[in-house]
């Protein structure tokens, strides 16, 4: 099989939705910017490039349309580059990535864009036109509140508020700790808006405490443990890898940040959905042919800091070289772009911080996992 | 005139000046709020802006929206004074101090624009000092606005002007104070205190310095000071709880330094140990650790009261307090009943109504003003000289003499007379010169109490009335008890539609009341429903159906005027307006669901039309279907109309009126420029999710349970709701008609009624005035 490689990770600043810079900023118009972005800093030939694939959770409104192809258009790729959205939820845009992977396995191309957007100021979540199936919402979890799956993880896992919080406090403490020391720089394509050029993320909130965290009341039930502190903010951001084989990339001189050595998708209790990266990881790992212990680098989306906590455990994760910047918590979790702005990242750190393997991997909203093991390119 | 105001500036960001401009915001127009630069930090404007950040949590709200709160721009005395220029009023609101006052005006004349009015909002200096030092020119643009607090929402504005006021900048400020800030302007003298708080403070320190000679509770001081005089139950040492202990003493220094040596209040500026004493300590009043009432929080939010002998605190009673017609409002049989109450009740009110009779014509120039500042002020249901009336001018006069106190020239006057009368159906005053004069309705005010005397009514039963307010128009009155909705006021809607056809133009729905209506009266429903008389609550149900879509397809155009609460069916007919004209303060919802139970009279359709035609609203079957989910199953009662509108329960087309006594005309002005061309509505057609959409409804409201926010009944109820809002058995491709829905609302409304826990939530609201989150 080819080697595919991931040659290039660019992503938006991410601010909170609603009252977040970016919440007057069209979904459309902000992936376009990311993907002018990343083609300006990896120098690709636009002409070469064959799908712009755009992973989106909630594809209707300005992010209808099959906003894929809006997006390249938008962004000024040649017309003869194609555009498809992808809904996996918040695996969107790793699907992406491994849709990618396939086609250029079955030589249907040769350089990609896969690329994920999520307005979550401008198209709520569920939709504007949410019309769920009464029998399927009778004899199934699949339509119940992310916050909700999280405080069935906690109690499952008996994850209490401490250790909950103790995460969330870390995963600021990282992410405002990389981004004073300008690690976010290189990743961020600065944003214009109407209000002028955004270039740092608004999301993170340096100096939390886990008394800050202790004060906060439930946030999706009364009797529960999981608090708006502990869970992934509502975002706005988009994101985008380059995806090509790796003999494309080393003919042109592409900045190969890592390999993708196996990808996997799994199905789980919708109920205990944050738990999806169990088995897609072990899936993953395992068609790698390597374990936990192998690991040099973990992008473990922090949906909930409990479905976080149970993942790791459940999978032997070194919490030291698990989200090395910071994880969702912190930086936000724009459903549709957090796919590749974790393998993007994971790719990028692999680079910075040495090592031979990464695992970038997240739970999905109805009961899914999905990851991605990258190797180091030498 | 008001167009002329197009910009004020109010200088002095404390609690009455930023209130002032966020009432002239609330206006829609642009303010300019300014205080001095803070000592420390670097921030020059935090003053102005910290008042701004500090009214937007306030409650109740200073802004009726936050648009409002957008058009106050902050700034500092310092940097930004010269922006006056740009302001065609200045509203000077800072510390009663006249030095500082002086000085500023002398900053504002070295940058105002000749014409540009300036009023300080003191309530305590004279004008004439105010403007010593002035030249001319400032003279004649400078005035005394004195608002009262909270300015939002208490109606009186004192204006005072001086022998050098120009009469065209006055009439300017009073106009845009009137019909843009909603004020009802009482003129006073240029006399100490003016008129509310001269009358006003003599009356608190009464009722303090009787209550402290008597010995008596606070709770019965309060009990016989409140209700039956008219008052406000916070009566005398709730209200002293309310405004704040410590501004007492200002007061009684301010005045005492001020008033004439003859003036009867020096002799009763008495200082209370006890009052010194809870001031020195922090009790305050409400603001502070507690006052003559508190709650105890230690003691599982006891409510306690203070022992005026001992100054100790002890659990508050229910005092046994004035019965009979003496707590109903017979004022003679008050002062006449024997013992305490009599007694404290003569020593408040007698006094009280003497020394507001003597301050004509000193302080104001009529017996209206007076009556006017303390109604508006004061929120007295009465003025002193109705009170008087009441009480009979003799009666006061000769009781006074047989005490030997001086006997005030206008109770002389009066002799046998009342201060009022009624001549040819027209409301008279008894003027200075002991002749009567009629009542002079200002233009643009109609006041539906003046059609009421001279004429008689188109149509009346018990609960309803139709009234001629003129020039083709007539009015639907509500008429029972809180307003509220039953199948009288319905059987009179269906009697009133052909006549309305046939003799008139146009209709205003408009009531005199504080509240336009409490909705259906859950009294007679929950009569019906103790009996199971199911029949008759259908037939009430569909009654209400028919008599409000009749108004709503009716051959002339409708137009709801409410001010003050409109819930329930009283939202509902509303809702079924051709346009609705409210009054800012509209505090409207439907709020069924509180008692158990769903709009069952049209309602539900009339807010999905809204929602669906609002504009930005998303498309498909359920945007419009979830906003008014969310409004309705929360019961959700507007703050304002500007609020209101955000909610949709008003229309973008539908008025506001600023002052209360303006909306029957207001109203009766939109009717007929609806009357040209006016075609009734055409009966919408719906296309709603179905099934879909209501179990998408249902798991929101779960989520709300999850969270604590919503009862196990919630649920049952916010079902019922789901199942009409979201078209019942319709599928997504159904087109559903009005009536079609209307019988959807009908028969889910039914079936919740009979249900126990609503039946209970009824109950518990009628009893408590609270819902039950059963």
């Amino acid at each position: 099989m080819q080697s595919v490689v991931i040659a290039g990770f660019a992503r938006s600043p991410f601010h909170l939705a609603g009252k977040g810079a970016l919440a007057r900023v069209r979904p459309d118009d902000l992936a376009a910017q990311v993907i002018r972005g990343l083609i300006g800093k990896t120098g690709v030939e636009p002409a070469d490039i064959e799908d712009v694939i755009v992973g989106c959770a909630f594809p209707e409104g300005e992010q209808g349309l099959n906003v894929a192809r809006l997006i390249g258009l938008l962004a000024d790729l040649p017309i003869s580059v194609g555009g498809m959205t992808v809904n996996r939820f918040c695996g969107s845009s790793m699907s992406a990535i491994h849709i990618a992977m396939g086609q250029i396995a079955v030589g249907a191309g040769e350089v990609f864009i896969c690329a994920g957007v999520e307005s979550m100021s401008r198209v709520p979540m569920m939709g504007f036109n949410p019309l769920p199936n009464r029998a399927l919402a009778e004899k199934s979890a699949a339509y119940m509140s992310m916050g909700e799956t999280a405080e069935n993880v906690a109690e499952k896992y008996q994850i209490g508020r401490e250790a909950q919080e103790a995460l969330a406090v870390e995963s600021q403490r990282r992410a405002a700790a990389a981004r004073e020391a300008g690690k976010f720089v290189d990743e961020i394509v600065p944003i214009e808006t109407k209000a002028g050029t955004v270039s740092e993320d608004g999301t993170i909130r340096p100096g939390t405490t886990a008394q800050d965290l202790a004060g906060l009341k439930p946030a999706f039930d009364a009797r529960g443990t999981v608090t708006a502190g502990t869970s992934s903010p509502l975002t706005d951001g988009a994101s985008a890898v380059l995806v090509t084989t790796e003999d494309y990339a080393r003919k042109h001189g592409l900045p190969i940040l890592a390999r993708i050595k196996a990808v996997s998708i799994s199905g789980c209790a919708p109920e205990t959905m944050g738990l999806g990266p169990i088995i897609s990881s072990q899936k993953a790992m395992a068609r790698a042919g390597i374990t936990a212990g192998d690991l040099d680098v973990v992008e473990l989306n922090e949906a909930f800091a409990s479905q976080a906590l149970a993942c790791m455990k459940d999978l032997g994760l070194d919490a030291a070289k698990t989200n090395i910047d910071g994880g969702g918590i912190a930086i936000g979790h724009p459903l549709g772009a957090t796919g590749a702005r974790i393998v993007g990242k994971a790719a990028a750190l692999l680079k910075r911080e040495g090592g031979k393997y990464a695992l970038a991997t997240q739970c999905i909203g109805g009961g899914q996992g999905i990851a991605t093991v990258l190797e180091a390119v030498e | 005139m008001s167009q002329s105001i197009n910009k004020v500036c109010v200088i002095g960001a404390g609690t009455m000046g930023a209130g002032i401009a966020a009432q002239v915001a609330n206006a829609g127009v642009p303010v300019l709020l300014l205080d001095i630069v803070p000592k420390d930090g670097a921030n020059r404007n935090a003053i102005a802006e910290g008042a701004v950040a500090r009214m937007l949590k306030t409650e109740p709200a200073p802004f009726m929206s936050k648009a409002a709160a957008k058009l106050v721009e902050t700034g500092n005395i310092d940097d930004h004074l010269d922006k006056i220029a740009t302001c065609d009023w200045v509203i000077e609101a800072v510390i009663e101090r006249l030095d500082i006052k002086q000085n500023l005006y002398a900053r504002l004349e070295a940058v105002k624009r000749p014409g540009t009015a300036v009023s300080s909002n003191t309530s305590t200096i004279p004008l004439v000092n105010l403007v010593e030092g002035r030249s001319e020119a400032f003279k004649r643009d400078f005035l005394i606005t004195h608002f009262f607090n909270p300015p939002r929402y208490m109606r009186l504005l004192e204006i005072v002007t001086g022998p050098d006021t120009d009469a065209e900048v006055a009439a300017k400020v009073e106009a845009f104070a009137d019909v843009a800030m909603g004020k009802s302007v009482v003129h006073g003298k240029d006399t100490p205190g003016f008129i509310a708080n001269r009358i006003g403070t003599y009356w608190i320190q009464l009722g303090l310095n009787a209550a402290f000679d008597m010995g008596l509770s606070v709770e019965l001081a309060d009990a016989i000071a409140g209700p039956p005089m008219g008052v406000p139950k916070t009566a005398i040492f709730g209200l002293v709880d309310l405004v704040g202990i410590d501004i007492m003493p200002h007061l009684q220094v301010s005045l005492t330094a001020t008033l004439p040596k003859d003036d009867s209040y020096h002799a009763i500026a008495i200082d209370h140990p006890l009052i010194r004493r809870m001031i020195a300590e922090g009790y305050t009043g409400r603001k502070g650790k507690g006052g003559f009432y508190r709650i105890n929080k230690e003691m599982g939010r006891r409510k306690e009261a203070i022992e005026l002998t001992t100054g100790e605190y002890r659990a508050a009673a229910k005092p046994l307090g004035p019965t009979g017609p003496a707590a109903k409002g017979d004022l003679r049989a008050l002062v006449e009943t024997k013992g305490p109450i009599g007694e404290y009740a003569w020593a408040v009110m007698g006094e009280t109504l003497a020394y507001a009779a003597g301050l004509v014509p000193a302080a104001a120039a009529d017996v209206v003003a007076i009556d006017d500042a303390m109604k508006l002020g004061y929120n007295w249901k009465a003025g002193p000289f109705e009170m008087i009336d009441r009480l009979g001018a003799r009666y006061l006069a000769e009781r006074l003499e047989a005490e030997g106190r001086p006997v005030p020239e206008m109770l002389r006057l009066a002799g046998d007379r009342t201060f009022y009368r009624i001549e040819n159906g027209k409301r008279q005053f008894l003027g200075l010169d002991g002749e009567y004069r009629d009542m002079v309705c200002p233009a643009g005010v109609l006041r539906l109490g003046d059609v009421k005397l001279a004429s008689k009514p188109i149509l009346k039963n018990a609960s309803a009335a139709l009234w001629d307010i003129g020039d083709g128009v007539a009015c639907l009155e509500f008429t029972g008890k809180m307003n509220a909705l039953d199948g009288e006021v319905m059987k009179l809607i269906v009697q009133a539609i052909p006549l309305v056809s046939v003799q008139y133009k146009a209709l205003v729905v408009y009531n005199d009341a504080d509240g336009f209506s409490a909705g259906a009266n859950l009294g007679l429903a929950l009569f019906a429903l103790n009996i199971a008389a199911w029949g008759e609550i259908e037939k009430l149900v569909a009654g209400g159906q028919m008599a409000y879509k009749g108004l709503k397809y009716a051959p002339f155009p409708v137009v709801g005027a409410p001010a003050g609460l409109a819930v329930g069916g009283g939202c509902e007919i509303l809702l079924h307006c051709d346009a609705i004209q409210a009054h800012a303060e509209l505090y409207t919802g439907l709020v069924e669901c509180g008692v158990g139970l769903i709009p069952g009279w049209g309602g539900n359709g009339e807010m999905l039309d809204r929602a669906r035609k609002a504009p930005m609203m998303p498309k498909g079957p359920m945007p419009a279907v979830a906003k008014v989910f969310e409004t309705v199953s929360t019961a959700t009662v507007s703050k304002s109309a500007a609020e209101a509108k955000e909610l949709l329960f008003l229309r973008p087309g539908d008025g506001i009126t600023m002052n209360r006594d303006r909306l029957l005309y207001d109203a009766k002005q939109k009717a007929l420029s609806l009357v040209e061309g006016y075609a009734p509505p055409e009966a919408p057609e719906f296309r709603l999710p179905g099934d879909g959409g209501h179990v998408a409804l249902n798991m929101a409201a779960q989520g709300f349970r999850k969270r604590g926010l919503a009862t196990d009944y919630d649920m049952v109820v916010s079902d019922a709701l789901a199942t009409v809002l979201s078209g019942g058995e319709a599928d997504l491709v159904d087109t559903v008609s009005e009536q079609e829905l209307l019988k959807l609302e009908r028969e889910t409304f039914m079936r919740l009624v009979r249900e126990p826990r609503s039946i209970a939530r009824v109950e518990h609201m009628l009893e408590t005035g609270k819902p039950l989150r059963n």
